[in-house]
């Protein structure tokens, strides 16, 4: 039994990492705590420093990373966000560093509890990112992170991540894969041209004229674009040795899916409930989960998709003035699909960690058999009377009143 | 993995409710680890807002013969747990929400048979959990013997894994051996004494919510201007102890005045303190900072709303 962030401080752990440049945020705190008891008892031998900011944390983080030290830290919401200039910088170094975001909705208003949108505005970055379902996950993603991000084909740092509270804090079995497989699985991280005392290297130089920025963004393209093969050789490998099932994209009762939901991360397990309540009442649903974020394994996306009656995307997260980020990723990619869904509808739901009740799964599906319904221009905000009552509770308590009501 | 004994859902689900400091996260924990001891697939989760003592915190336990397809808030549990009766009265708290109709609810009580009894839809369950723990382990802590109560209550625990378990956790939480000891002594008490009692859940469906397309249509900002809204909280029924002041060795220095963290003690016209017991919530500061011991800590016999 362990929470998520107990397996994330086991995975840095098994990772034999060197070092953990760390600041504090809930939810995440308990990694960087767990992993601060472990090296002052000495189980651990990484070395922890704890800086005065999350924009210094990174910065201390990729800088380790060239001098061929393997780092490992992690941050949360307004902590990623604010060192999130480096973000593009670790990425250009080619550092290969793990960090977990704890997810957790952006302030204002402010609040504990999680969506997307702190991890997917650093979807651009260069850092490739793993979404984990289960506190299982979190563990296993991060040594595949490892694995591919020090792969001499990728050299790219990763993101693994993680639900506040619904995985951070909440404990459930976890499998250890014991440290044997975990250094047959990992070789030693080798760094290209490490920083050393004696030897002078400048690493990110100013380019100025735009070709050669140009040329070097575009082998970090292709760098992530390769990533998705070797995630799958590094998970095969990884199936092999702890009989874990790890895959760029899932399928739930899949196979013969007439309509189907698409979702990323915790809420996923709330989805699979939903698919089977469905199944039971024999309405064809089925369910893809995105474990891959970056690179977006766009092919196998499509191979899941096409040739379905109808599609939704469930965004936890909301590009304001746009809509669901994942849901315009995903209907571009299968714009030029053969047999594509004729039906693909954005969905939101799940912000602040909202939860998302049987009833507001159902009338997912609903729409999906019913497109006649739909208004393809905006996103379906998931929410029910129950909760508006409350909020209209609570606006009365606090006094808040509106304009040009 | 166990399959659940005949009579109880696939998945069963237990709520704790207590307050900040009571310790429900470890209950939670304990009962889940027991589960899993025992051989189950668990889960379990505290949720709390920004974290203060004293105020009212939940902590989840689900136990299952098979993976677990929820998580988050259980909105529906089987068996809740109280481990402090005021919360019965707490519009914030609302404990009794949710219940499945037949499922059963624990109140740790100083006063029995204060609640209705049994009743058509829920099975009632008292236990002094409160003064037990102040018998063997001398403070008013009572996660572990909360957890033995919910393990019994399951009717699926084995004792041995709940004693395991409770060590464990406690050994976690860095209590040392003789505090330890002491716990598995009240817990092993508790899961004697608290009856079994025969599980009949109803698991109809709950009424269905309704979903709805949400428009606001204008701005709205998240201010709040109303002040002064705090004594609708009503701390006061937070409090296991009362601080009551003794005025002859009073000075009237007013320290405990400047230390009340919530601003409960007011002055009469000789600067003596006049505590209002409708908020004070019974951190006991104020008896910690007096100078002259001049307030003492009397243990509440009764709601105080
Ligand atoms: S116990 Fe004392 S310090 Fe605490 S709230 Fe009550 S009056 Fe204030
Ligand atoms: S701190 Fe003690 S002596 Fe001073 S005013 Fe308060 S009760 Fe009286």
């Amino acid at each position: 039994m362990m929470t998520g962030n107990t397996a994330a401080a086991w995975a840095a752990r098994l990772a034999d990492v060197d070092y953990v440049p760390a600041y504090p945020i809930t939810p995440q705190t308990e990694i960087i705590e767990t992993i601060a008891k472990w090296t002052s008892e000495g189980v651990m031998k990484a070395k922890l420093i704890q800086l005065e900011s999350e924009h210094s944390m990174l910065t201390a983080a990729g800088t380790a990373s060239l001098t061929g030290a393997r780092v490992f830290t992690a941050t949360s919401s307004q902590g990623l966000l604010y060192g999130f200039e480096m973000l593009y910088s670790i990425a250009g170094w080619r550092a290969p560093i793990v960090l977990v975001n704890v997810s957790r909705g952006v302030a204002a208003p402010i609040t504990l509890e999680p969506d997307h949108n702190d991890v997917l505005a650093a979807r651009d970055s260069g850092f490739m990112q793993f979404h984990a379902e289960t506190c299982q996950e979190v563990l296993d993603l991060i040594l595949i992170a490892y694995r591919v991000s020090e792969d001499k084909q990728i050299m790219l740092p990763s993101i693994v991540n993680m639900d506040g509270f619904y995985l951070s804090f909440t404990r459930e079995p976890v499998r250890l894969p014991s440290p044997k497989t975990v250094a047959d699985f990992l070789p030693p991280y080798e760094a290209f041209k490490p920083f050393r005392a004696n030897t002078s290297v400048v690493k990110g130089p100013p380019v100025l004229g735009g070709h050669i920025y140009t040329y070097f963004k575009y082998n970090l393209h292709e760098s992530m674009n390769r990533a998705l093969a070797v995630f799958e050789k590094a998970a095969e490998e990884y199936r092999h040795l702890t009989e874990r099932d790890l895959r760029l994209c899932e399928g739930f009762m899949l196979e013969d899916a007439e309509y189907v939901l698409v979702m990323t991360n915790s809420f996923t397990t709330a989805g699979r409930k939903a698919v089977k309540l469905l199944r039971e009442r024999n309405i064809p649903a089925g369910l893809l989960k995105i474990t891959v974020v970056r690179p977006f394994p766009k092919k196998q996306i499509v191979d899941a998709l096409r040739n379905r009656k109808a599609v939704a995307v469930f965004d936890q997260n909301i590009s304001l003035g746009l809509g669901g980020i994942l849901y315009n990723e995903i209907a571009g990619t299968l714009y030029h699909a053969k047999n594509r869904p004729e039906t693909i509808l954005s969905v939101v739901g799940g912000l602040g960690g909202k939860y998302i009740a049987l009833e507001e799964f159902e009338t997912i599906f609903d729409l999906l058999i019913h497109p006649e319904k739909i208004d393809s221009t905006e996103p379906v905000f998931l929410f029910r009377k129950d909760e508006l009552r409350d909020v209209e509770k609570a606006l009365k308590l606090a006094g808040c009143g509106g304009w040009f009501g | 993995m166990r399959t659940l004994l005949l009579g109880t859902p696939v998945l069963l689900k237990v709520r704790f409710h207590g307050r900040g400091g009571q310790g429900v996260k470890t209950s939670c924990r304990i009962l889940g680890r027991a589960a899993f001891l025992t051989g189950y697939v668990a889960q379990d989760s505290p949720i709390y807002g920004a974290e203060r003592r004293g105020a009212p915190v939940a902590g989840f336990t689900r136990i299952a013969d098979q993976p677990i397809l929820e998580r988050g808030y259980i909105f529906d549990p089987h068996i809740l747990i109280v481990m402090d009766e005021t919360l019965l009265e707490d519009w914030m708290a609302k404990p009794l929400e949710g219940l499945v109709d037949g499922g059963i609810v624990f109140i740790n009580t100083s006063h029995h048979q204060h609640f209705p009894e049994t009743n058509n839809h829920y099975i009632v369950v008292e236990h002094n959990l409160t003064d037990e723990a102040l018998d063997i382990i001398g403070k008013p802590v009572i996660s572990a013997p909360a957890a033995a109560a919910a393990a019994k209550l399951t009717g699926v625990i084995e004792k041995q894994a709940l004693l395991e378990a409770t060590a464990e956790e406690l050994y976690e939480i860095g209590l040392d051996d003789e505090t330890i000891q002491k716990n598995l002594h009240v817990v092993s008490n508790v899961f004697e004494k608290v009856p079994t009692v025969p599980h009949r859940f109803n698991e109809a469906p709950a009424a269905r919510r309704q979903v709805i397309s949400l428009t606001v249509g204008k701005v709205v900002l998240h201010e709040i201007s109303n002040m002064g809204n705090a004594y609708l909280r009503r701390t006061g029924n937070w409090r296991i102890f009362r601080p009551v002041v003794d005025y002859e060795k009073c000075t009237g220095c007013m320290i405990c005045f400047i230390y009340c963290p919530d601003s409960v003690i007011s002055l009469d016209e000789a600067n003596k303190p006049v505590i209002d017991y409708d908020n004070c919530k019974g951190c006991m500061i104020c008896m910690v900072e007096c100078p002259l011991r001049a307030i003492s800590a009397v243990r509440e016999g009764k709601i105080v709303a």
